[in-house]
């Protein structure tokens, strides 16, 4: 670390900075522009407009090439990786904001683009948190303006009950995460995660054995319910399901990209990675013997296994098309965790391909969902109903929003030339080179069980018979643009997905070399 | 074994915790007399007999004004050490503090502008 200096700190937290400028402006914004009609409208763009620039200063104020520097006094680290993860969700922030704008119960509302920018914000420190301190204190400035806004629509209940069940989960699940923390800091006396990892490996904590795996047991209890893996699911899909349409998408994919960041780089830095090679060192902790990695390998490998299935299985009954979104984003928790299990490759490519393919998989699903929930919002606006059946015969009545919609389903299902296949591949050559083969071949099975639920959402939208299909619905230019624009990236990224992936990796060998192994 | 001694200090305070204040109260039930009448049980000391029903509704505006005097009292928690190390400050620090004040304001001043500072 060094000595402090603010000039050279000042490039690791470029885009926070930029956005509590841009939340500050946004409330005077909000508290004096005069009463009229467009007024909501106009700080939505100018949300947006900042937003999708501000995701333009990762990359002007990069990090150094494959280095991952402490910086704020070992608070945050500065590295491709989070370099990407910030991208992901500053844009996700922006594509948010602009698919509000014309719904009726949240974008006509100034704070919401408020509150949207704050999650935003949180969720850029979240991913690049490298203290428990500062893990905790960007979790809750994700976590509770998202529970403000599940509950944004008052006057409707289904909101407010999903953001009352969001909030008492989710306080119980932060309180267990400190809880654990707190036993960490206890065992080693330093909050900072490397320190965390040197301490654990020294002779203090030996015989703690059951101590440590209690706090680790907490810690993944807690990253568990963020990131919506079985068993700590249940909140998902009720969730998902009454809160307002926007806010649904930007919890599928802000909340759990930055919880995804941080939990790998968490057990990476406090709990070590494997020697790469015979002469190389390991950095994995072993207290009395035991390998501590072992234990949250194999937990997360069951996880894995359960969210998968779980979440495809119940996602073939359901009639909602929120709620089967929400089951089909447990699923993909399921597959992501496949990357984490596969930090325990024995070769400086396998975990590289193991944290390349955790952030290219959130990467692409971050645009992937925004595209169809961007899809939903439009309808449910143009309709009132949200229920898969109703979507029958959408291509006659709009074949643009037909069109992106089945991209999107394209690519969750995992199909090329969409992003998603990709980034399932990745997934799963990691698990391969992991020698997790058997993991493997059940997230093939589950994608297989997958490909049924979303074919048939494609099948309704252009064969089945609508009972409207002769009133076309109208399009908005700005959810026009959105729709696009999403769904060029998806095919982009599915056809030359490299020029990510390979930034992701070297962001990857950066956080390897930084471990020392 | 030492960490069984360890767990063991554990397992002691865990069996006492709930003994110890217990039993005074359980000595005074069984020695005490037992001779209630109207005088002895009335409010006494603290607090007053109730008017109507005490199940009201307060109005969400408390919450506002309780919520902004709050953080309007631990911005003072912070930035009591901050004034009193003033002139040994080099300009990060007093950038950091201005900073912070400058973001309570623009709260409040929001707050003022939504008219959440007028008593309707």
């Amino acid at each position: 670390m060094g000595e402090f200096n603010v000039w050279t700190s000042l490039p690791a937290v470029a885009p926070e900075i930029g956005l509590t400028i841009l939340a500050a402006v946004v409330l005077l914004l909000d508290a004096y522009l005069p009463k009229e009609k467009n007024r909501a409208r106009n700080i939505a763009f100018v949300s947006a407009v900042s937003m999708a620039v501000l995701a333009l200063t990762p990359f002007i104020w990069a990090p150094a090439p494959n280095t991952s520097e402490l910086f704020w006094g070992g608070m945050v680290r500065h590295d491709a990786l989070g370099q990407l993860f910030d991208v992901m969700i500053l844009l996700a922030g922006a594509i948010t904001v602009m698919i509000a704008v014309d719904d009726s119960g949240v974008g006509r509302r100034g704070e919401f683009h408020l509150i949207v920018i704050i999650v935003t914000l949180g969720g850029c420190i979240l991913s690049s948190s490298a203290d428990l301190v500062m893990i905790f204190v960007a979790l809750e400035t994700v976590s509770i303006p998202l529970y403000v806004l599940a509950a944004f629509r008052r006057e409707d209940n289904k909101s407010s009950e999903s953001g009352l069940k969001y909030f008492l989960f989710g306080s119980f699940a932060s309180a267990i995460l400190l809880y654990g923390f707190s036993f960490l800091y206890g065992l080693t006396g330093s909050t900072q995660l490397t320190a965390i990892a040197a301490g654990l490996n020294s002779e203090i904590v030996s015989g703690n054995l059951v101590a440590v795996l209690a706090a680790l047991l907490m810690v993944i209890v807690g990253f568990g319910f963020k990131i919506s893996a079985v068993p700590f699911h249940f909140w998902t899909p009720d969730v998902y399901e009454g809160a307002p349409t926007p806010v649904t998408a930007f919890v599928s994919v802000a909340s759990k990209a930055g919880s995804f960041a941080v939990f790998m780089r968490f057990l990476i830095e406090a709990f070590g990675l494997p020697a790469v090679s015979a002469d190389a060192t390991s950095t994995l902790v072993v207290i009395d013997g035991q390998t501590i990695q072992t234990f949250w390998v194999n937990l997360l490998t069951v996880f894995s296994i359960l969210s998968m299935t779980v979440g495809n299985v119940l996602a073939l009954r359901q009639k909602n098309f929120k709620r089967l979104l929400a089951y089909s984003s447990i699923a993909q928790a399921g597959y992501t965790l496949m990357g984490l299990a596969a930090l325990q490759a024995q070769s400086a490519i396998g975990q590289d391909i193991a944290m390349a393919s955790i952030t290219f998989y959130m990467f692409m699903y971050t645009f992937t969902n925004l595209v169809i929930f961007a899809g939903i919002i439009l309808f449910v606006e143009a309709t009132g109903r949200e229920n898969i059946a109703d979507f029958a015969g959408l291509q006659r009545r709009s074949p643009w929003l037909a069109l992106a919609m089945t991209i999107g389903l394209l690519s969750l299902a995992g199909i090329p030339p969409a992003a998603g296949f990709f980034g399932k591949l990745f997934l799963f050559q990691a698990a391969v080179e992991a020698n997790l083969v058997g993991l493997a071949m059940i997230g093939v099975l589950n994608a297989i069980v997958a490909l049924y639920y979303y074919l048939i959402i494609i099948k309704i939208m252009y064969v089945d018979q609508g009972i409207d299909e002769d009133k076309p619905l109208a399009m908005p230019r700005s959810y026009a643009w959105v729709l696009g624009i999403t769904s060029v990236v998806i095919i982009i990224l599915g056809v030359i997905p490299t020029p990510i992936f390979d930034l992701a990796q070297q962001g990857a060998a950066a956080v390897r070399l930084a471990m020392g192994s | 074994m030492d960490i069984l001694n360890n767990w063991a200090f554990v397992g002691i305070f865990a069996v006492m915790a709930p003994v110890f204040p217990a039993l005074p109260i359980v000595i005074a039930w069984l020695l005490r007399p037992h001779k209630p009448n109207v005088l002895k049980s009335q409010t006494y000391e603290c607090g007053v007999e109730t008017v109507g029903d005490t199940w009201v509704q307060f109005r969400v505006q408390y919450y506002i004004y309780g919520l902004i005097f709050l953080v309007f009292d631990v911005e003072m928690v912070l930035l009591f050490p901050w004034a009193v190390a003033y002139n040994r400050l080099d300009l990060f620090a007093f950038a950091a503090g201005f900073l912070f004040i400058f973001l309570l304001a623009d709260g409040l001043i929001y707050a003022w502008r939504k008219d959440v500072l007028a008593w309707k």
